[in-house]
């Protein structure tokens, strides 16, 4: 219960920081074309209903109660529609906010010629200086260009005590950088504290088990979401025994292709694609993978105008080595076509179970009005004009949405924060494994209540119409 | 009989609730479906089989997994050696080549990745393509024919030609992504049959070879994916017990230390892959699943708690008539089943005609799967998904309908 507050509470002060920040305008503008406009037409009604005439809402409502099985059975079907789109667009959601959160304005990323993912990149070293020491590259105060040599690999490890019918081993994405300390600045990446980068060899000879002798074992900074995964392969005692029980930490040490590998720091990298990531030395890992040459290069610029502008000399003029330029935000945009895709799939998904919705709003909405044909007759001759009956219908129907649309939006919102495993990928081969935060935003709250509103306010439109139909004397006989 | 008459009379006598309520139950039984199907395959696709395994022999250590080819030969005979070694029944060998029809610029629609293969593997090795109806294998036969005459072939999956906007017999000249500098031009001689290969390629293995070849003579440097040509064995054995043999010819064979290699079922290999999913198909299995279902027995509650209020004092008549309690039960019970029966059987055939017949699977790429279909089973389950929500959902109305009190109701009507 107090995780749910707590939740719900989280979330209520996300939306007012939005609003007194001025986000509310660009969270309006994430808002469909489609649902503005269902919501503008949704408070023409009740606009309508308020300022032009008297509707019998204490009647409408006093039925709700006591049709209540009904209205109840109704209402929760409201609360699931809604709970597993705001859930699901949450997943999608925090899909979109990881590729954002791991590009750096300013950043541009330099494949091999034609590449369109790390992992099909391959440079050779003599392209490697060059390209660096550009003009508009950033340096740091030692006059060193921020430039982030590094090797992606995508690499296989054994996992530790493995359930017996699960998976017996697992991807890893291992980056070689050759100077850690530049692609933390490059990348905009810090480590937790009591951590540090892996030296310049990239190696130590340290007693990690305590028995007296000393072995090499590779020095290796790791993202915090892989972090948790690998601390979940320790046995309980184990687990109890550690420094961190929810994750590796400092000093911690995992097996890669039969060598020990230690970490040596935590990176503070939840919500970004290097949250899943091993960073250990280029020189090291490079060969010991059969990837000699490495895969990409990010540089450091001004802003993002230089940034396109740098891209554009590497795409057209530079001819010294054949690379493809990103800027870094582009690059990750092109990894949304996963995301687009469970968005379009969601989306599929949430209009035919919106139709079944409809479908029990309307069997809802015309057992009523067959049910109360008589006080309809009476309304109609006390005075209540047809538009009167059909809005007080309609609005019947939009408040159980309504309220159901509202609870579901607040069930579905508990995953806010959770996280989940998944793939981002262009869609042409590649991709990165990642470790996903679920976000509910107020786009995907508006959203939400939006298609629970057009639920009900178009399920209970044609018995509206037939409930204004009905003909006083005929129904009081 | 008569309680039967009864029934189909009481679902004729609203066709607006009625149509309603089948109309709700088409469509969640159509997503579920849907999401079963998916699931279906998937978790047959990772579930160990007990018999005619597949193993997969890849680098060890990483993927894209990159051998030399000078593994293949041994590989393909499960690393036997000695007479009484045991050996696969069938192989096949995976290269990849991934290339842009444009020079420089690539695009979804412009981009193939074909599998180099043996060509007489096609329709031994591949899956589905190893089990066609006979027509479909003939004419897929045909094609491999005009593959294994003509090294510069390319067959093409139905997706991929309308993407590339070209035809067969049209000449196309691939750009290498991955074979830098390694350009092919191919003749395309035939397509797959239309299902999960439809935006794939294959083509002769030895013209990549070819190739590789050809470069590495006219260019001081040899080609860097030279000595990592070959992607994956696939292996072909009877039983656990020849996979277990198999797997440790392999890996005690000294032929394969650099890199180094691993066997396994081709289920744990997809098993592996499909783990970064693991989250997405537990939320598809216990979060989508039980939320469609519980939906659809409320939609159909709903309607059949209506149904039983407006028919209050025909109940009472049907027991001062002498229906038992029971009777009432059943009828109501019945009247929901058959909604729910109709509703999950009409779907569940629709959506099987659709999806495979119509619209040549399902496109969705979740890995290294770009395509679903729906199995034939899935007649069952919306019936069974329809029925069985209509029966959990027509529980509380059949109770109310069986304990409706004559006299109250006909005080009422007094």
């Amino acid at each position: 219960m107090v995780w749910v507050e707590t939740k719900l509470c989280g979330l209520l002060s996300r939306a007012m920081l939005a609003d007194s920040s001025g986000d509310a305008s660009s969270l309006w503008a994430s808002v469909p074309l489609a649902a503005k406009v269902l919501a503008a037409v949704g408070l023409l009604i009740v606009v309508a209903a308020v300022v032009l005439g008297k509707i019998p809402f204490r009647y409408n409502v006093r039925n709700l109660f006591v049709r209540w099985k009904t209205t109840l059975s109704t209402g929760v079907v409201f609360v699931l529609v809604i709970a597993l789109l705001t859930a699901t667009q949450a997943f999608v959601n925090g899909m979109y906010r990881l590729t954002e959160a791991s590009a750096r304005e300013g950043n541009v990323m330099i494949l091999s010629e034609g590449s369109t993912d790390e992992v099909f990149s391959n440079f050779g070293f003599s392209d490697i200086n060059d390209i660096a020491n550009q003009p508009g590259v950033l340096r740091d105060a030692l006059n060193a260009p921020l430039c982030s040599k590094e090797t992606y690999l995508i690499v296989v490890q054994p996992r530790r005590n493995p359930k017996p019918d699960g998976p017996q081993r697992r991807f890893i994405q291992l980056r070689g950088v050759e100077d850690p300390a530049i692609s933390g600045v490059v990348h905009g990446m810090d480590l937790h504290d009591g951590g540090a980068w892996f030296s310049s060899v990239g190696v130590e000879r340290r007693d990690v088990d305590g028995s007296g002798k000393k072995d090499d074992v590779i020095q290796a900074v790791i993202g915090e979401g892989l972090a948790s995964e690998l601390g979940r392969d320790r046995t309980e005692a184990e687990r109890k025994a550690a420094k961190n029980q929810d994750r590796l930490a400092v000093g911690d040490v995992f097996e890669l292709r039969d060598r020990r590998w230690l970490v040596v720091g935590v990176m503070k990298s939840a919500g970004t694609t290097f949250d899943s990531e091993v960073w250990a030395k280029q020189s090291l890992v490079g060969p010991m993978f059969g990837k000699v040459g490495f895969s990409t290069l990010v540089l450091r610029t001004q802003n993002d105008a230089a940034a396109e502008k740098l891209k554009e000399f590497f795409n057209t003029d530079y001819k010294k080595a054949a690379v493809t330029a990103y800027v870094e935000r582009e690059y990750f945009d092109k990894l949304n076509q996963t995301n687009q895709q469970f968005s379009y799939a969601i989306g599929f998904i949430a209009f035919w179970i919106a139709i079944a919705g409809i479908a029990g709003t309307m069997n809802t909405m015309f057992a009523a009005i067959s049910q109360r044909t008589k006080d309809i007759g009476v309304l109609r001759i006390v005075g209540f004009a047809r538009w009167q009956i059909l809005l007080s219908f309609l609005i019947e129907s939009l408040f159980i949405a309504l309220v159901g649309g509202a609870i579901g939006v607040a069930i579905g919102s508990l995953v806010d924060g959770s996280t989940m495993t998944s793939v981002v990928s262009s869609g042409q081969g590649g991709g990165k494994s990642v470790v996903i935060v679920l976000s509910v935003n107020a786009a995907i709250v508006a959203q939400g209540l939006l298609l629970a509103l057009f639920m009900g306010g178009f399920g209970g439109l044609i018995p509206a119409i037939n409930a204004m139909r009905v003909r006083p004397l005929e129904s009081l006989r | 009989m008569k309680l039967f008459l009864l029934i189909a009379r009481n679902v004729r006598r609203s066709y607006v609730r009625s149509g309603l309520t089948v109309l709700g139950t088409m469509v969640l039984v159509f997503v579920m479906t849907l999401v079963w199907s998916i699931l279906a395959f998937l978790g047959d696709a990772m579930a160990e089989k007990s018999s005619n395994f597949k193993a997969i022999v890849t680098e060890r250590w990483q993927i894209p997994s990159q051998m030399p080819f000078a593994y293949a030969d041994s590989l393909s005979q499960g690393a036997a050696t000695k007479p009484d070694d045991v050996r696969p029944t069938d192989s096949m060998t995976w290269q990849f080549y991934g290339g842009t029809t444009e020079k420089g610029t690539r695009t979804r629609e412009n981009t193939v990745f074909a599998f180099g293969m043996q060509p007489s593997k096609i329709n031994t090795m591949m899956d589905d393509l190893d089990s066609l109806p006979a027509k479909e294998a003939a004419e897929l036969q045909a094609v491999i024919d005009k593959l294994e005459s003509n090294r510069q072939g390319l067959i093409l999956g139905r997706d991929r030609l309308a993407a590339l906007k070209k035809q067969v017999g049209d000449r196309i000249t691939l750009y290498g992504i991955n074979y830098k500098d390694i350009d092919l031009e191919f003749e395309i001689v035939g397509t797959v049959p239309a299902g999960r290969y439809d935006n794939n390629a294959f083509f002769n293995r030895d013209y990549l070879l070819a190739a590789i070849d050809q470069y590495n003579d006219k260019h001081t440097d040899p080609h860097p994916l030279t000595e990592k040509s070959l992607n994956l064995v696939w292996l072909r054995v009877p039983d656990a017990e020849t996979l277990r043999k198999v797997t440790a010819q392999i890996d005690s064979s000294s032929d394969y230390t650099n890199p180094q290699v691993k066997c396994e079922t081709q289920s744990s290999g997809i098993s592996a892959f499909m783990e970064a999913y693991s989250g997405l198909i537990w939320a598809m299995k216990y979060v989508l699943s039980p939320v469609i279902f519980v939906t659809l027995a409320l939609v159909i509650a709903t309607a059949i708690s209506i149904a039983v209020r407006e028919r209050r004092t025909e109940l009472a008549v049907m027991k001062v008539l002498g229906f038992r309690p029971w009777q009432l039960l059943l009828l109501v019970l019945g009247e929901a089943t058959l909604l729910g029966l109709i509703g999950g059987g009409l779907s569940a055939a629709a959506t099987y005609v659709v999806v495979n017949i119509v619209m040549g699977g399902l496109k969705f790429q979740i890995g290294f799967f770009a395509a679903f279909f729906i199995p034939a089973a899935a007649i069952g389950w919306g019936l069974a998904l329809g029925g069985g929500a209509a029966l959990l959902g027509s529980v509380m109305p059949a109770f109310a309908a069986r304990s409706v009190k004559v006299a109250e109701v006909f005080s009422k009507v007094a």
